[in-house]
């Protein structure tokens, strides 16, 4: 199948999707939708650099809470309100980005995880601000901007989030296969030999977290426009865990594996959750089986099965992708 | 009130909470020193622990007991866990997928330890011998805390001994500094690893048991005392034993007396700690820069 085709068909069924689901249907769709957003910006970090990132939560909660407290203090029309969360988090994300990426590996993802449990720990300092451990809610969304409302409303919502995941989607297959993306593979294959070829790999790194933190910012502000409400459980690890846990089993290093792991554990959650209370038991079997079974993820799977888009070369196989590098 | 007494008693504070903490941090120092992996399902390992020991309590009425049945049934799901499931990743390159397995063991035990135990906390009491008050320059201090310093020191000089005079303690700091050279000299480095992850997680489960009685066990007593180990080794240099004693000290403080002093500030303070370490030294205190 061609992927253009199948772009092009993936988003014709999503765009018709509110028309025959029905009203409660939509709400676990557009949670869905914001979570494999989530897992695609983690997947710049992990896939593309092997940035384990343990943290990312600190993107999601500060594009949350950014939009929470722009939009009930100042009211901006929602848009422009969200995209304002997003350059207040690239830009808090800057200087966390430098710190992390001195460090690499297992320190890469303790610092990435310290920052985010920081973040957590200054929810609670300022209380008058974030409201503590209530979190913020009643959080709005102003219409505009040129008198545009149909945001305002649940399938006009879903629209606003499926324009944003497959912006996002493009905009990221266009940067990792770009020049720029190429050095990231780079990085991810063989670090030394990158920087003997002449490139700069920190900068390279600094430049992928934040615009991972970016887009998971984005996520995050459309999570809060949509439920209505942050919490301080936005920064926990927990959450960085569960994202982490959507992109491998999507298939790192895919973009499109990401977004599927995390559409696929929205439905499995809430479907499980409803016959029976073993969900979480039965969500870490699968992540342990695909950790040990199939590094490659769900996509991975699929697309060797089918040769979808051999362009596109699966990050998590660990061996494999090490002796073709070398 | 007496000041010097004052002081005395918040230190005395402090130490104990540092025997726990150290307890869980040595586990994973040792783990990481061996093994490379930063096991993300020690908290979980830890709170299995306290419920294996406060049942132990519960059936058998003795406390002295479950110091004992609790680290060597945990150290023996470990092992089995290191067997089954870690030693298959070994051949990857990729460092992250332990990182995953860990978390994903995480996520299992916990839920287990729910649909085993349920999900209403248990109560462990402080065993009758060491339900004590001393008094020390005027100020009253509970003797259980007492004994918990008594032991993580007891616990330290052992484990540092253990790991400078005997052979398995040579094996051990042989293979964190080059496991293939200790394998080609005949050491079957399997053993040791699994032995490792044994003891780390025994320990972890000693921590448990002796912090019941403070916390009661609970779901999610394992999550936040993760992180906080997690600092206590970055802080430390991973890796390093003697680095998990003294982060475990420097946290435990920093927790105790930030909880009197900087109220708003107290969870932030350790983050800070830990950051400004690692920016002044990225491999941590004692740590090797990898």
């Amino acid at each position: 199948m061609n992927a253009k085709v199948g772009l092009a068909v993936a988003a014709a069924v999503c765009a018709l999707l509110p028309l025959v689901v029905p009203q409660y249907a939509l709400t676990i769709l557009i949670e869905a939708l914001i979570f494999g957003l989530f897992a695609m910006s983690l997947d710049l970090m992990v896939g593309y650099c092997r940035l384990y990132s343990f943290g990312h939560a600190a993107a999601y909660g500060l594009g949350a809470y950014s939009a929470a407290l722009i939009l009930t203090h100042l009211g901006p029309p929602l848009p422009i309100g969200i995209l304002i969360a997003v350059a207040v988090t690239i830009v808090v994300a800057i200087p966390i980005a430098w710190i992390c990426t001195r460090s690499t590996g297992v320190s890469f993802a303790m610092l990435t995880l310290a920052f985010a449990q920081l973040g957590y720990a200054m929810l609670f300092r300022f209380r008058d601000i974030t409201g503590g451990s209530d979190g913020i809610v009643g959080i709005p969304r102003p219409p505009g901007p040129f008198g545009i409302t149909w945001f305002q409303g649940k399938t006009g919502y879903y629209y606003l989030v499926l324009g944003c995941l497959f912006g996002s989607y493009l905009l990221c297959r266009a940067i990792v296969r770009s020049p720029f993306g190429a050095v990231l593979s780079g990085i991810r294959e063989n670090e030394a030999k990158t920087i003997a070829l002449g490139y700069n790999t920190r900068a390279y790194k600094i430049a992928t977290v934040v615009l991972a933190y970016g887009f998971g910012a984005l996520a995050g502000a459309l999570y809060a426009g949509f439920a209505g409400f942050a919490s301080p459980e936005l920064f926990f690890w927990l959450v960085s865990g569960r994202v982490l846990i959507m992109v491998v089993v999507g298939g790192a290093g895919t973009l499109i594996g990401p977004i599927i792991g995390g559409v696929f554990f929205v439905f499995l959650e809430h479907e499980l959750s409803q016959i029976t209370d073993l969900w979480p038991l039965i969500f870490g079997s699968i992540f342990i089986a695909f950790v040990m079974f199939a590094p490659e993820g769900i996509w991975g799977i699929l697309s060797a099965r089918f040769k979808a888009d051999p362009q596109l070369p699966s990050a998590a196989g660990g061996k494999e992708t090490s002796d073709a590098a070398a | 009130m007496d000041f010097l007494g004052f002081i005395l008693a918040q230190c005395l504070s402090a130490l104990s909470q540092a025997a726990i903490l150290f307890f869980i941090a040595c586990g994973l120092t040792l783990i990481f020193g061996i093994m490379r992996i930063v096991n993300f399902a020690h908290g979980a390992i830890f709170m299995l622990g306290a419920y294996v020991g406060v049942t132990t309590v519960a059936v058998t009425g003795s406390f002295l007991l479950s110091l004992f049945v609790a680290p060597i049934v945990v150290g023996a799901v470990g092992m089995a866990f290191e067997r089954l499931f870690l030693r298959r990743l070994y051949g990857r390159r990729d460092g992250g997928a332990y990182l995953l397995l860990t978390f994903g063991l995480a996520v299992v035990l916990s839920e287990l330890i729910r649909v085993i135990w349920g999900a209403q906390p248990l109560s462990a009491g402080i065993p009758d011998f060491l339900r004590g008050i001393v008094v020390i320059l005027g100020q009253p201090f509970p003797l259980y805390r007492l004994f918990l310093i008594v032991l993580g020191i007891a616990a330290a000089i052992a484990v540092w001994q253990f790991l400078e005079r005997t052979r398995a303690g040579l094996l051990i700091r042989a293979v964190s500094q080059n496991a293939e050279m200790v394998h080609a000299l005949g050491t079957d480095i399997d053993l040791v690893r699994t032995g490792v992850f044994g003891f780390g997680c025994a320990m972890a489960a000693l921590g448990g048991v002796l912090a019941a009685p403070l916390v009661t066990a609970f779901l999610g007593m394992g999550t936040t005392v993760v992180i906080d180990a997690f600092v206590i080794v970055i802080i430390g240099g991973m890796g390093s034993f003697l680095g998990s004693l003294i982060g475990s000290t420097l946290v435990a403080f920093v927790q105790v007396l930030g909880a009197y002093y900087f109220q708003d500030l107290a969870l932030a303070l350790m983050y800070f700690l830990m950051l400004t370490v690692l920016v002044i030294r990225p491999g941590g205190l004692l740590g090797k820069e990898e």
